[in-house]
């Protein structure tokens, strides 16, 4: 025993020593001719570019706005609001949430509190019945599924509560007569920006590779066809190919293989920031640096994409702002005013040299020091 | 090393006399394992163009690292007749345990190392305490941990991932390499050949399969079954948060929600290998082959461009395929 404990402590000591002379990484640099070639006063779609789900115009927040007679009249009418989410640990849905809780307290609405369906349909449904029975005035809610869901949120319109709707409809709703309005990032927008960036990277005749959720989702469907239309529209040289991953956490492994069968791939897209990022350690892992560009904004991807490393821009939603624009189009509803089936949130492009002006207005507070350390280490680039 | 005189050596020698080194390399289902291995080598060889290179060798070897170190400790849980069903959620704290000693102790990659290795050995400390003192089943114990881990995970850091920024740990245990071969490669070997050190060639290995083997024989022999199995607990613990720092390593951060449902790629990997559910049986070279087998499976399908729902459809049966021939 005490033989084996000597091998097994003398093979650790070992590997550990051979690792720790061993820094170099094999980590090429990317070139520096993309994304410069982009002029980012013009980057992104001034308007909203993709349709809702059932083929509506987007309608702007701006057609939210309150007049002083209405905010009086919500200020009178003292409602009551819940809130029912698919999770509260996103980013994502604590902004989402703090743009809905401080906007309604602007007016004098209470949130009477915020449920966490933990991305099962039976949790949500139960969450719902149970918001119902504590007799609110209105809904905000984003629904886990499309179709199991739907009885439930018919219930909502029945027992006269009006309901707002984050990202998606549940299938067999419609506005106005079983919801107020549906409140979603423009994600065609979003695609379109992250396909402008990468194809400032690519040489004539490339190939990209579209890392795409494999599952049928409205906001990521929207994003894959951002990317593919405006290649055909702007770049029809570029080829594309497309490998779908329908575990979020298998994206590593899906991706690192996708990269070694298409040895011609050279620049991807990501459908959002954490595929992103792990199809980034996936090609660290096999020393590969293409250009790689995603939507959505979090801390470690506003990192990579300071640092200047493969990963170069996103498409970011704005959750605070359409957290706003649900609590305006909720209290619109409450006082009895119209309001557009669907309102799409413009999208921010995000790149090196934006980014922590960026983060300040998708997170509403100031950066991180660990991303003002990465953006300072990559001054004058990063600023 | 080899006491002959031990009296568990007698309880738990394997029937017909085979020698430790057959144990190793044949476990209780000779040949087989080794043969359904070859064959799907074979077969994506031929169907992609991409498969047969080092490259890809090297791609499936990083991808099985977390499952395999980790299946390592498990082959020791379940032939000691136990279950773990906690790695996940204990990689997961481990990980956000490694990352915050270097975001607020000191950035320094023995202080990750120290916090994940620790992190993950008092969790298994804690399963196996609780499953041998309080004799409390092990699937239970372990759905409770697997829960409770996770949570805490979650709640350290509010849901929040942890930047990682120590060039040194990336190095160590995710990107750097020795001779061309990758460190979790290298950290997957290091981990085998230590457990099949421990397992085929000392007491303690003997002690695991009497325990899983005939409980009673060995209470009666002399050997401490709760000692033994406990141990298998920490030792599968503490391989859960080697595998943290080098998933982390890899990723430039630790999160709280990674991994999610691993577990059982690290069950499936032991039973694959030849592994008996109901204890006393298994090798750690089985193991491997099994987490390489389920590796290779993955990777090959994705070179095949099949869509994503049919793979998963084609792995399962082929799981079940496997473990029906290696057990035939």
């Amino acid at each position: 025993m005490k033989h084996s404990a000597r091998i097994l402590f003398g093979t650790f000591s070992l590997a550990a020593s051979a690792f720790a002379l061993s820094t170099s990484l094999s980590l090429a640099q990317t070139p520096d001719t993309c994304v410069t070639g982009v002029d980012m006063a013009t980057l992104g779609p001034k308007g909203i570019v993709g349709q809702g789900p059932h083929g509506e115009k987007a309608a702007s927040p701006d057609e939210l706005k309150l007049t002083d007679d209405e905010a009086a009249k919500v200020k009178a009418g003292k409602f009551k609001v819940g809130i029912s989410m698919q999770t509260v640990n996103l980013d994502w849905s604590q902004l989402q949430v703090a743009g809905i809780s401080e906007t309604l307290a602007k007016y004098g609405v209470t949130v009477t509190g915020v449920a966490s369906a933990e991305y099962q349909v039976d949790k949500q449904i139960a969450d719902i019945e149970n918001t119902i029975q504590q007799h609110p005035d209105g809904i905000i809610s984003i629904p886990v599924d499309f179709t199991a869901t739907a009885p439930t949120y018919k219930k909502v319109g029945e027992a006269g509560i009006k309901l707002v709707f984050m990202d998606s409809i549940p299938v067999g709703l419609s506005s106005p007569k079983d919801f107020a309005s549906m409140i979603s990032a423009d994600s065609q927008g979003n695609g379109q920006i992250a396909a402008t960036i990468l194809a400032s990277c690519m040489p004539k005749g490339g190939t990209i590779g579209l890392v795409n959720f494999g599952v049928d989702y409205f906001s990521t469907n929207e994003r894959t066809k951002g990317v593919s239309e405006w290649m055909k529209a702007n770049r029809p040289d570029i080829v594309l190919k497309q490998v779908d991953f329908t575990d979020p956490s298998k994206v590593s492994q899906i991706a690192g293989d996708f990269l070694t069968g298409n040895p011609d791939v050279k620049g991807l897209f990501a459908v959002w920031d954490q595929p992103a990022l792990d199809t980034l350690s996936s090609m660290r892992a096999q020393g590969i640096d293409i250009p790689i560009t995603t939507v959505d904004l979090g801390l470690q991807s506003a990192i990579e994409i300071a640092k200047g490393g493969p990963l170069k821009a996103t498409g970011s939603q704005r959750p605070y702002d359409q957290g706003v624009a649900e609590a305006m189009a909720m209290m619109k509803a409450l006082i009895g005013q119209p309001t557009p089936a669907w309102v799409g949130v413009q999208s921010l492009p995000v790149v090196q040299s934006n980014v922590l002006e960026s983060y300040k207005t998708v997170f509403h507070k100031d950066p991180p020091a660990e991303l003002i350390d990465a953006c300072n280490s990559a001054k004058p680039k990063c600023n | 090393m080899t006491d002959t005189k031990s009296p568990e050596k007698a309880a738990v020698n394997p029937p017909g006399g085979r020698s430790a080194l057959q144990h190793l390399l044949q476990g209780e289902r000779p040949y087989m394992l080794y043969v359904a291995f070859a064959i799907m080598l074979i077969v994506f060889s031929l169907a992609s163009p991409w498969f047969l290179s080092i490259d890809n060798f090297l791609n499936i070897g990083r991808q099985t690292t977390l499952v395999s170190i980790i299946a390592v400790g498990m082959t020791f849980v379940i032939i000691s007749r136990q279950i773990d069903l906690s790695v996940a959620s204990t990689l997961a704290l481990s990980g956000m345990s490694a990352s915050l000693a270097m975001a607020f102790v000191a950035n320094n990659w023995v202080v990750g190392a120290v916090a994940g290795l620790g992190t993950g050995a008092l969790i298994g400390l804690i399963n196996g305490v609780l499953t041998t003192r309080l004799e409390i089943p092990s699937f239970l114990v372990t759905l409770g941990t697997l829960s409770g881990a996770r949570g805490l995970a979650l709640m350290v850091t509010n849901t929040k991932p942890v930047i990682i920024t120590n060039e040194h740990y990336f190095a160590i245990f995710g990107e750097g390499s020795v001779l061309g071969i990758p460190a979790p490669i290298l950290w997957t070997l290091g981990v085998t050949v230590a457990g099949i050190l421990l397992l085929h060639y000392s007491v303690y290995g003997r002690r695991v399969y009497a325990a899983g083997g005939n409980p009673t024989a060995a209470l009666y022999s002399g050997v401490h079954i709760k000692q033994v199995t406990t141990l298998a607990f920490v030792l599968t613990g503490t391989l859960a948060g080697l595998a943290s720092l080098i998933l982390s390593a890899r990723s430039h951060a630790a999160r709280p929600d990674v991994v999610q449902g691993m577990e059982l790629d690290v069950i499936a990997s032991v039973i694959l290998g030849g592994c008996s559910l109901f204890g006393g049986r298994g090798f750690v070279l089985g193991t491997l082959l099994g987490s390489l087998i389920i590796g290779t499976l993955n990777n090959g399908l994705v070179l095949l461009g099949v869509s994503s729902s049919l793979q998963l459809v084609i792995k399962g049966a082929i799981i079940v395929a496997a473990v029906a021939f290696t057990r035939r």
